[in-house]
């Protein structure tokens, strides 16, 4: 039947797979998950996980939209605002993907089911929190059997973790090396020694990775039981409860607006300026880029908006995070992304997972006090800066000027020799103009610093 | 045989890991138990302190 197409990363799992059909997302149950997916709805283990928020929800559509002969069931989930990956969420995030994987798994268990896949692309943020979406994740619990997703649980999920906990900083970029999460032949290797003291990495790593090269045919006739599979799991969860970022340096951005020259005044006459900008426009998604502690995130958001802020500071985004999650009036959705050097595409034909400037279109792109960076800081052309901005934007864009003078200019350009000039206020807005159209324009009182608002043409 | 591994699920050998972590996890919590008992049995711990699952 014309008029579908298979999302481009629902290949690997034969029960069904997620089409998409006039832009909405639809999953396929195939005829060969149809025991399961009636267990999953009749066990009343889909009404709790949706009851307390866990997995998404969805309605079943009594039609065969793909002309599929595997088809047995159409769902229509409810549509999620944004797919984000593993290697842009922060420490927290990941940590809370970890816990609501197992949190899942013990209550499936308790309704006669399991997890049959623990990877961390099946977790997305929905209206302000953590849900799983792969509702063909569970399977018939055989009580008999280990987890069968336990050693993908570790490597996406687990272990990622245990590198941040031990080493002190956020490596969750590695994932786009490793999507299917860090092996557990290179963890053991890069563990400090002292990890070996602990008997959760002792037993999850050291002794994994022991295992895996010394029994190559492994999964012989083994015989697992209920309370040996709870013991894992709570195990498992006390693990991921005891990972902490705590002790690692604080970064130059965590206080940036409290400490220096840019708190009090300035931010309160921006923010003045930046609502008076909103007046007046439409847009139903925003994306905030350099949201440090998501300051202008919260204001787009506190309108109802779905809003994406983006950092490259790790910090900024898992304090963000923290700050937000479980706010559901207007939802942010808070990420580590370099917008220099964004997530590329990655998997199968490099499409299996798009990159951050395919997937983050929004209606009003906010760039505040991110732009003197980019062309100081890195030397980007003002034009080639307008032109992602451009990319990024469906309609508006709220962008900042900074000037040469600024302070915070003169310590990008202070150990420069050489960026791209001139750079001042005309050729700023030359820049601009080939992508927009200036609509307001308004200088920051007590500063030089300049806010535009712009429409794409 | 070491060519032979790359046709191996990286999965394998998984449920053998569980089965010894589970059986780690447990011998340790035995023990545990029984130590409270005994802590118990000297007026240290109270009795209705002790976990009820002892597997």
């Amino acid at each position: 039947m014309p008029g579908h197409i298979t999302h481009s990363a629902s290949f690997r799992d034969p029960s069904g797979f997620v089409f998409l059909k006039k832009g909405i997302v639809y999953r396929q149950v195939n005829h060969s998950y149809a025991a399961d997916y009636e267990l999953l709805m009749q066990s009343g283990l889909y009404q709790r996980l949706t009851e307390e928020k866990l997995l998404i929800p969805h309605t079943e559509v009594d039609e065969n939209l793909t002309g599929s002969p595997h088809w047995y069931k159409t769902l229509l989930p409810q549509q999620l605002f944004f797919i984000s990956y593993a290697y842009e969420w922060s420490f927290s995030q990941l940590k809370e993907a970890a816990d609501l994987t197992l949190k899942i798994l013990e209550i499936a268990i308790a309704y006669g089911m399991c997890l049959k896949d623990a990877n961390s692309f099946n977790i997305q943020f929905h209206e302000g929190a953590l849900v799983l979406i792969d509702t063909l994740s569970f399977e018939k619990y055989d009580a008999s059997r280990p987890w069968v997703a336990y050693r993908q649980f570790c490597e996406s999920l687990l272990f990622p973790l245990y590198l941040s906990h031990y080493l002190k900083t956020d490596l969750q970029k590695w994932l786009v090396v490793y999507p299917e999460g860090i092996p557990v032949a290179l963890i053991s290797r890069l563990l400090p020694a002292k990890s070996r003291l602990s008997l959760g990495s002792w037993l999850h790593v050291y002794l994994q990775n022991r295992i895996r090269s010394d029994n190559p045919v492994g999964n012989r006739s083994v015989s697992f039981t209920r309370e040996k599979m709870q013991t894992l799991t709570r195990h498992l969860r006390s693990e991921v409860s005891r990972m902490t970022l705590s002790g690692v340096a604080i970064s130059p951005w965590s206080n940036y607006y409290d400490e220096t020259i840019l708190g009090g005044g300035y931010l309160h006459e921006k923010e003045i300026i930046f609502r008076a900008f909103l007046e007046g426009i439409d847009f139903g998604s925003a994306l905030d880029i350099g949201a440090n502690n998501g300051y202008f995130s919260k204001i787009l958001a506190g309108a109802g908006k779905n809003v994406i802020a983006i950092d490259s500071d790790h910090q900024c985004i898992d304090s963000l995070y923290r700050s937000v999650c479980g706010n559901t009036d207007g939802t942010i959705i808070p990420l580590c992304a370099d917008i220099a050097n964004p997530s590329p595409a990655i998997g199968f034909r490099n499409t299996e997972r798009p990159s951050f400037i395919q997937r983050a279109k929004a209606d009003l792109v906010s760039a505040l006090a991110i732009t003197h960076h980019l062309a100081l800081g890195k030397n980007i052309p003002l034009e080639r800066i307008a032109g992602l901005l451009a990319d990024l934007t469906n309609s508006y864009l709220i962008v900042e000027y900074v000037p040469l003078t600024d302070k915070m200019a003169q310590q990008l350009i202070k150990v420069k020799s050489q960026y791209h000039s001139p750079y001042d206020e005309p050729t700023f807005e030359n820049s601009f103009s080939h992508y927009f159209v200036i609509e307001r324009k308004s200088r920051i009182p007590g500063t030089e610093r300049v806010l535009y608002r712009m429409r794409k043409c | 045989m070491k060519v032979l591994l790359l046709y191996i699920d990286p999965g394998s050998g998984s449920y053998l890991v569980q089965m010894i972590i589970a059986g780690v996890l447990g011998t340790l919590f035995y023990f545990k138990n029984m130590w409270r008992r005994i802590k118990s049995f000297f007026g240290k711990t109270k009795e209705k302190d002790l976990p009820k699952n002892n597997h």
